[in-house]
């Protein structure tokens, strides 16, 4: 071996020591990058019997990064549901102190606290049958209830409405990393192509996929030439080759019964009934859920109630034997002539209110809760004190009795067909909160796997300082020992050249 | 470089304890609450679907709290109910005190004629007792008088009847000397037939009471309704003022002594029969008041232990509050000294400066 052949050793050994010193400084410089994957020089002898760094590769585990997708996405699932539920259970959420109150009146707003407010008055009424102020506390508590099954429609239609707006943003976003995703994906296949370092367009291309995991479930798999293909988590194609079209027409105003748009890729829908494939995770998922069935089933029951309770305080013709058809009574929706069925109650909860012939505030008059014919005050054949008895309690007692009596339900909205007004409202409670607890506890139990998973793959893919340091020490010997032989060799020559 | 189950990244180190310690954080600001209210924080979110289980707990309470404050107002009216059935039966008593010592020979008529006016008097004054403004004998029409003054004026429509029988009978008045000529016997059988045919039925309910026969009902527990009052339709009411009137328009009047004497005993006969139909109602409104305060007891125990099973649901342990509390501190004290030593663990620190 000749003596510029160690020259050539020495000066390969500064160029593999210095490509390695780059990748040290470079994961020291992102210890603190989130999903940064650390990079390994790979070193190989050459010709000469030097080293040379070959390749940079980065450490990666798809098996880790897959279990980080998944349970980001479903995470921002039930997060998505366990917000919307929140807000509605906000409507219902009165119990916090009621039994502290003193006096029979529950607390907070919802309509089960309403109507045992309304029982109370009416039972307080049929006390003092003769008391006007006893009848105008009994039409003000059926107005409270009215309302607050109104702003229990208004809360649906307005989680609704958010959960509409929230998939247009979804889809904003998801349709933006997809085309950043295409960038960084060709730098992939490009770069492999031409031998070059991909390890950084690779971290970028893996954070676009966790990124997009939290608004849409996805599955990757990458092909031979490098490139990756996305597919939801129900198996449509979102990204092969060329990022598909994610297309969403927002609703900006939702009522009772109207159904939004459904989210579509390439012209495939992937959430609501008419879905073949439907998404089953990711933030998009959850506001569908929320938007399509756990708030209409909400609303369906807020309806139910309300055409129970029209029903329940309609009035009858009076005459022997009766001729006319019942009317609602107290309660009714503005323009109603007839009762409502059981199966078809869609928009009741949003427009039920009092009668404003009972309503003394709108010129009615609040005894004719007492007497009967609120639903036609000058038709005497409904009403139900012939004979204008101040202390006349039977009409009262049957109201009462109606609140209470077994009535039947659509069993569509998911709480049986047949129950009284206050079990069939306390169960309509019951199933929010039970929704609302259930989401809730999803939702803590996939963030803390997500957590769990994102730092499993912090572990196997990022940088230790430590680790690295040493390694920067080795490097700082091989440079001081190379430099050495440099020095060495060169008076080598020197003594050569003297000599001659 | 290896990569070993034991390799840990520092972005994990840093962070790995900036988790427990929001949570901890949470933890606490939750248990905090819960101890200063006794309450879970999030009730709906704890009960989950025993949600609507604790608020039929809850509505049971509020309408046990409704119908105890109704049954205070109902035993106020059946008190004054029964306050003013002594008041008449005292009056029954003195008018047939006075009529067992009354004879014709020994007292004049006008004895008899005083003794029923203000028994009569007594009686429509105890009759249209009023508790609020509500007429206690109205039955359900409790808004109208029960019973109308009989010497009002101008001529209550219940004298003038009584005049125009008396007339239709024996075509005098009882004032005319002509009515002396009445035989006892044909006014026993005036005073049995066309006199009493006044004070009952449809001439009862046109000349005498504006009360409604039905009576009040009211729920005093849950389910459990009751006829809350009586009604001046009742017998009692009749026959004292059959009796009281009979004395007021015929013993001061031009009857002969026998006559009278048929008036006196056929009136306390009639003020007897009332007693005992006075007895009757009373009875009935006792037994009434003694179902109200019994279903009061009834009632109050069981809001105690309704109250019991809405507790178990909606309160937290104090105890086990402020031992979590006490841990969750310690939890978070730990966290922050670890997060200071993890910061110098560090090899750059170690390393001599070249």
């Amino acid at each position: 071996m000749s003596l510029s052949a160690a020259f050539n050793i020495i000066s390969s050994s500064f160029a593999a020591n210095s490509a390695q010193t780059a990748v040290v400084s470079n994961n020291i410089a992102n210890v603190n990058t989130p999903g940064y994957s650390r990079q390994i020089a790979n070193l190989v002898t050459n010709s000469f019997g030097g080293a040379d760094v070959v390749s940079v590769t980065r450490e990666a585990n798809a098996a880790l990064a897959d279990q980080v997708s998944t349970s980001t996405a479903q995470a921002a699932a039930q997060q998505a549901i366990a917000d919307g539920l929140a807000t509605l259970a906000q409507t219902v959420s009165d119990s916090s102190s009621a039994s502290t109150t003193s006096g029979a009146d529950q607390n907070g707003a919802s309509p089960s606290a309403m109507l045992t407010n309304l029982q109370s008055a009416l039972t307080t009424h049929e006390t003092s049958p003769s008391s006007s102020s006893a009848a105008d506390a009994a039409v003000t508590a059926a107005q409270n209830l009215a309302s607050s099954l109104n702003r229990g429609s208004a809360a649906v239609a307005n989680v609704r409405e958010q959960a509409d707006q929230n998939m247009a943003s979804s889809v904003a976003t998801i349709n933006s990393l997809l085309s950043q995703f295409t960038a960084a994906n060709n730098a992939v296949v490009t770069g492999l192509q031409a031998g070059t370092s991909v390890a950084s367009a690779e971290d970028q291309r893996d954070s676009i996929v966790t990124q997009l995991s939290h608004e849409i479930g996805v599955s990757t798999v990458t092909a031979g030439n490098g490139s990756m293909s996305i597919y939801t988590d129900s198996g449509v194609t979102l990204f092969q080759d060329t990022a598909r079209a994610v297309s969403f027409t927002p609703t900006p105003t939702l009522v009772d019964g109207q159904s939004g748009s459904p989210v579509t890729v390439d012209g495939v829908p992937i959430t609501g009934p008419n879905s073949p494939m439907p998404l089953q995770s990711g933030a998009l998922a959850g506001y569908a859920a929320l938007r399509d069935s756990l708030a209409p089933q909400y609303q369906a029951q807020l309806d139910q109630i309300a055409g129970g309770l029209i029903n329940a305080f309609a009035e009858s013709d009076q005459s022997t034997p009766p001729t006319l058809p019942p009317l609602p009574g107290l309660f009714t929706t503005p323009g109603a002539t007839s009762l409502p069925s059981t199966a078809a109650t869609t928009g009741l909860g949003a427009a039920i209110e009092v009668n404003p012939n009972a309503d003394p505030s709108q010129g009615g008059d609040a005894t004719l809760l007492r007497d009967g014919g609120i639903s036609n005050p000058g038709n005497p054949a409904y009403t139900y004190n012939s004979t204008g008895a101040a202390s006349y309690t039977s009409r009262l007692q049957q109201l009462v009795g109606a609140i209470g009596a077994t009535q039947s339900f659509d069993p569509s909205a998911g709480l049986g067909s047949s129950a009284s007004l206050t079990d069939y409202t306390n169960a309509s409670v019951s199933w929010l909160q039970a929704e609302n607890q259930q989401a809730s506890n999803a939702s803590s139990y996939q963030s803390a796997l997500a957590t769990q998973a994102t730092s499993a793959l912090s572990n196997a893919t990022g940088v230790n300082l430590d680790a690295e340091m040493t390694n920067m020490l080795n490097l700082e010997n091989s440079y001081a020992s190379s430099a050495k032989l440099l020095t060495t060799v060169n008076s080598m020559f020197s003594a050569l050249l003297n000599a001659a | 470089m290896t990569m070993t189950a034991n390799f840990v990244s520092s972005q994990f180190l840093t962070n790995s304890m900036i988790l427990p310690i929001t949570q901890a954080q949470s933890t606490l600001t939750t248990a905090m609450t819960e101890e200063s209210t006794g309450q879970y924080a999030d009730l709906g979110l704890q009960l989950g679907d025993q949600s609507g289980y604790e608020l039929s707990l809850k509505e049971q309470v509020s309408l046990i709290q409704t119908l105890t404050s109704g049954n205070s107002l109902v035993s106020t009216n059946l008190a004054t109910a029964q306050n003013a059935l002594s008041a008449i039966g005292a009056s029954a008593q003195t008018a047939m005190s006075a009529l067992t010592v009354w004879t014709p020979s020994a007292n004049s008529g006008a004895t008899l004629q005083t003794t029923g006016q203000s028994a009569l008097q007594a009686l429509i004054a105890s009759t249209n007792a009023t508790s609020g403004d509500e007429y206690v004998f109205g039955g359900i029409n409790s808004a109208v008088a029960p019973v109308t003054d009989y010497y009002s004026t101008p001529t209550s429509a219940a004298k003038t009847a009584v005049d125009q029988a008396f007339q239709t009978a024996f075509g005098v008045l009882p004032s005319d000397l002509a009515a002396a000529s009445i035989s006892a016997s044909a006014m026993q059988s005036f005073l049995a037939g066309p006199f009493a045919a006044l004070f009952s039925g449809a001439a009862w309910t046109s000349d005498w009471s504006s009360a409604s026969s039905t009576n009040t009902s009211a729920e005093i527990a849950p389910g459990q309704t009751v006829a809350s009052s009586t009604n001046a339709n009742e017998p009692v009411f009749q026959d004292l003022a059959q009796a009281y009137t009979m004395l007021s328009e015929f013993g001061g009047s031009q009857l002969s002594g026998a006559a009278q004497q048929a008036v006196a005993s056929a009136a306390s006969s009639l003020i007897t029969q009332g007693q005992d139909s006075l007895t009757n109602v009373q009875a009935a409104l006792g037994a009434t008041q003694s179902a109200v305060t019994d279903a009061n007891n009834s009632m109050s125990s069981q809001s105690t232990i309704l109250q019991k099973q809405i507790d178990a649901l909606d309160n937290i342990d104090p105890n086990a509050t402020a031992a979590q509390i006490n841990s969750l501190t310690n939890q978070i004290q730990m966290a922050y000294e670890l997060t200071a030593r993890l910061q110098q663990m560090n090899l750059a620190q170690y390393l001599p400066v070249p």
